[in-house]
C-alpha cells in the first residue's frame, strides 16, 4: 500500500517528459533561453559590445545591494498587478480596467495621505489603504457587472474607462489635491505619518513587502483549495459546464472584479507610500496596470507564477537601466520584447508538442521492449 | 463663450474636422468589422496602427517616398496579422492573449525602435519625412460649399470611403463574402458545405490588419505627419467599439465610427476654451464610447427578453 502510493507520488514528480509538470517547466525555459537569444541578435545589431550588454543585463543588479533593493521595491505594484489580472483571466474574463484603477485609486491614497486624519505612522498608511482597496473593488465591478447583466463588451469598456478615469484622477489631483511645485500636475506632498518606512533599509524590504507574501499565499490558497477558487478556476475552463454545476456566472463575474480591484488598490497604495511621496496621476502609476496583465500571462495565471515573473521582469528592467548607463544605445523598452517573446512561446500550446510526441513515443517503446 | 462654441460647431471647419477625425477610425471599424465577419474578434487593431504608423514614416524616410512609406506600413500590417495566425492557428495559442500581449508591448516597441532610428523616444519629427498630400478634385472643387466639403481631403481619406464602399459589396454581394459570413455564423455548417474556414480566417485576418495599417498610416503620414508616441491613443478601440456596436449592420458600423470622430472633434473644440478643464475634456471621446456602447447592450437586452428579436 505505502509502495504504490510512493510510485504515485514519485510519478507526479518524476522529472520526465511524460510528466506534464515538468513539460511546463522545460517549455518555460526553453522559451526564455529563445527570447534572451533573440535579445541577443537584437544586442548584436544595436550595441558595440553585445557581450558585454547581455552579462550587464543578467548580472548587473547583483553587483550593489542598492539595485537589487531597487527591483525590490519597485516590482511590488507590478506583481499586484499582475495577480489582479490573474485572478480575472483564470476566471475566464477580460476586464482590462486594472490600469484606470491603479490611477483613479492613486487619486484616492493622495486625498488621505495628504490629510491629517490621524497622527498614528502606523494607522495612517493603513488607512490609505483600506480606502484605496475599498475604492478600487467598488470601481473594477462596472465593467464586469455591464458585461455579466447585459452582454456589453468588457474589454472595449474597460480600456475606456481607463482613458476616462485617467482624465478624473488628473482633474482632481490638480484641482483639489495639487500644488503649484512640479508643473502644476502633481499633488501635495505626503504627510510624514504615511510614509510606509523600510524594515531592512539596505534592501528596501518594507511592510508592503510581506503584504505582498502574504497576500500571493493566501490567493493561492484560496485559488487551489476553496469553494470560489474551484468555481473561478471552473468558470475559465469550461463556462457552460460551470454555469450547469449551479455556479452563478453574474456573482462570480462580480466576486472577482471586486477581488481585481481590491488587488490594484493595494498596488496604488503600496507604489505610492514607499516610492515618491507625492502624486503625479500622468507618470506616477501609469502602465502599471496593463504590465500586470503580461506579467499574468508570464506566470500563467499562478499566484506564486506571477510574483516570480514580476521580480524577472523587474530585474532585468533594471539591468537594462544599468545598461543604459555605460552604453546609451540600448533603451530599456528592449524588456518588453524579451517579454513578448517569452509570453507568446509559452502560450502556444503546440510549441514543444512534437518533441514530446516523438520523446513519449521512444519512451513508450523502451517500455514495451523491456 | 457658448454663443463662440456654437458658431464653431456649426461651421464648415468643424464639419472638415469631422472628416478628417473619422478616417483613422472608419479604417479601424472596418478591419475589426472584416476580421468579425469570419468570426474572429480582431482586437490588435490598435497595435497594428501603431506598428504600421511608425512603419509607415520609417519607410518613408528611408526610401524617400510617401507612397513606399504606406507600402511599408501596409506590409508590417500584414506581418503582424500573419504573427497572430501563426500564433493561433499553428501553435495553438489562445488568440486573445496574443493580441492582448500585443496591443501591451506595442508602444515598448515601437519606442525601442523609434529609439534605435532617430536617437529620440517621443517622436519621429527630426527626420525628413516625405508625406501623402491632399487631393484636390477638379471640376467638383469649384462648386461652391459642396467643392469645399468633397475636395481637398487627404489621399487616404477618399481611399478610405472607396474601401467602405468596397468592402460593402464584397463581404454582402460576392460569393466570398457570403462564404466569410458563414464561417462567421456557422463554422461547422460552413465546413461541411465544403467552405476552408481556416483559409477565410487567415485571409480576414490579414484585409483586418491592412485596413488597421491603412488607418496608422493616415495618422503618421497624412494627419499628423509624423509618428509620436500614443499617437493612436484609443482609436483602434473606437474600431473594436464601433464593430460591436454594430453587430453585423453595415450601416450602423459607419454611423458610429462618424459619431465617435464627431466627439472627438468636440473635445477638441472645448479643449481650445480655456474655461473647461482640458483633463476631463480630453476623456469626452471615451466617454461617448462607454456611453453609447453600454446604451446599445441594454436597449439589446430587454429587446431579447421582451421576446421582439431572437438572440443569436
Amino acid at each position: 500500500m505505502t509502495d504504490n502510493k510512493f510510485s504515485k507520488l514519485s510519478k507526479n514528480y518524476k522529472l520526465s517528459i511524460s510528466n506534464p509538470k515538468f513539460f511546463d517547466a522545460v517549455k518555460m525555459l526553453i522559451s526564455i533561453l529563445i527570447a534572451l537569444a533573440i535579445t541577443f541578435v537584437i544586442l548584436c545589431l544595436v550595441s558595440s559590445d553585445p557581450i558585454n550588454a547581455i552579462v550587464t543585463i543578467l548580472t548587473g543588479p547583483l553587483t550593489k545591494t542598492r539595485y537589487i533593493g531597487s527591483v525590490i521595491e519597485s516590482f511590488i505594484p507590478y506583481a499586484f498587478a499582475g495577480l489582479a489580472a490573474g485572478v480575472l483571466f483564470k476566471a475566464g474574463a477580460f476586464n482590462l480596467g486594472a490600469e484606470g484603477i491603479y490611477i483613479l485609486s492613486g487619486a484616492v491614497v493622495t486625498a488621505v495621505a495628504i490629510s491629517p486624519v490621524t497622527t498614528s505612522p502606523i494607522l495612517h498608511p493603513i488607512l490609505c489603504f483600506v480606502a484605496a482597496m475599498a475604492f478600487g473593488g467598488i470601481m473594477m465591478i462596472l465593467p464586469s457587472f455591464l458585461k455579466a447583466k447585459f452582454g456589453t463588451n468588457e474589454m472595449v469598456v474597460s480600456l475606456m474607462l481607463n482613458s476616462i478615469y485617467a482624465g478624473i484622477a488628473a482633474y482632481v489631483v490638480r484641482t483639489f489635491l495639487g500644488t503649484l511645485k512640479r508643473g502644476g500636475n502633481s499633488s501635495k506632498d505626503y504627510l510624514a505619518t504615511a510614509r510606509i518606512g523600510y524594515l531592512y533599509e539596505p534592501l528596501r524590504i518594507s511592510a508592503c513587502f510581506l503584504v505582498l507574501i502574504a497576500v500571493t499565499v493566501i490567493l493561492y490558497l484560496v485559488m487551489k483549495k476553496s469553494r470560489l477558487g474551484y468555481q473561478i478556476r471552473l468558470a475559465g475552463t469550461n463556462p457552460r459546464f460551470a454555469e450547469y454545476s449551479g455556479v452563478s456566472a453574474f456573482k462570480l463575474a462580480i466576486s472577482t472584479a471586486a477581488i481585481a480591484g481590491v488587488l490594484s488598490g493595494m498596488g496604488a497604495a503600496s507604489a505610492l507610500l514607499t516610492q515618491t511621496q507625492f502624486y503625479t496621476p500622468s507618470q506616477s502609476l501609469v502602465g502599471i496596470g496593463f504590465s500586470g496583465m503580461l506579467l499574468s500571462m508570464l506566470g500563467r495565471n499562478n499566484p506564486i507564477g506571477i510574483v516570480v515573473a514580476s521580480f524577472m521582469i523587474k530585474y532585468l528592467e533594471q539591468g537594462t537601466k544599468i545598461l543604459y548607463f555605460v552604453d546609451k544605445s540600448v533603451p530599456s523598452e528592449i524588456v518588453a520584447i524579451v517579454e513578448g517573446i517569452i509570453i507568446m512561446l509559452i502560450s502556444s500550446q503546440y510549441f514543444l508538442r512534437r518533441f514530446r510526441e516523438r520523446k513519449l513515443l521512444k519512451e513508450g517503446l523502451e517500455e514495451h521492449v523491456e | 463663450m457658448w454663443s463662440n462654441i456654437l458658431t464653431t460647431l456649426f461651421s464648415m471647419r468643424f464639419l472638415l474636422t469631422i472628416i478628417r477625425m473619422a478616417t483613422p477610425i472608419l479604417f479601424a471599424a472596418l478591419g475589426a468589422f472584416t476580421a468579425a465577419s469570419t468570426g474572429i474578434g480582431n482586437i490588435a487593431i490598435e497595435s497594428i496602427m501603431t506598428f504600421s504608423a511608425l512603419g509607415g514614416v520609417l519607410g518613408s524616410y528611408l526610401l524617400n517616398n510617401a507612397w513606399l512609406g504606406l507600402l511599408i506600413g501596409l506590409l508590417i500590417g500584414i506581418l503582424t496579422a500573419l504573427l497572430i495566425t501563426f500564433f493561433s492557428m499553428k501553435l495553438g495559442a489562445d488568440a486573445f492573449l496574443i493580441m492582448i500581449a500585443l496591443n501591451t508591448f506595442a508602444d515598448s516597441v515601437a519606442i525601442f525602435l523609434l529609439y534605435q532610428i532617430t536617437g529620440d523616444k517621443g517622436t519621429t519629427a527630426s527626420l525628413p519625412t516625405p508625406i501623402l498630400y491632399t487631393w484636390d478634385i477638379p471640376l467638383i472643387k469649384d462648386i461652391p460649399i459642396l467643392g469645399e466639403i468633397l475636395s481637398g481631403h487627404y489621399v487616404l481619406t477618399y481611399i478610405c470611403w472607396l474601401l467602405i464602399i468596397v468592402m460593402f459589396v464584397v463581404i454582402y454581394k460576392t460569393p466570398l463574402g457570403m462564404r466569410m459570413r458563414a464561417c462567421g455564423l456557422n463554422p461547422d455548417a460552413a465546413r461541411t458545405a465544403g467552405i476552408n474556414v481556416e483559409r477565410l480566417q487567415v485571409l480576414s485576418l490579414v484585409l483586418s490588419g491592412v485596413f488597421a495599417a491603412f488607418g496608422g498610416c493616415y495618422l503618421s503620414l497624412n494627419y499628423l505627419k509624423i509618428f509620436s508616441k500614443g499617437m493612436v491613443s484609443g482609436q483602434g478601440w473606437m474600431g473594436v467599439a464601433a464593430n460591436g456596436i454594430a453587430n453585423g449592420n453595415y450601416l450602423s458600423l459607419v454611423l458610429s465610427a462618424v459619431i465617435f470622430a464627431v466627439f472627438r472633434a468636440v473635445s477638441i473644440i472645448f479643449s481650445s476654451n480655456s474655461a473647461f478643464p482640458t483633463d476631463l475634456v480630453s476623456a469626452i471621446p471615451y466617454f461617448s464610447v462607454f456611453v453609447i456602447l453600454t446604451a446599445v447592450s441594454i436597449i439589446n437586452y430587454y429587446r431579447v427578453k421582451s421576446g421582439k428579436v431572437e438572440e443569436h
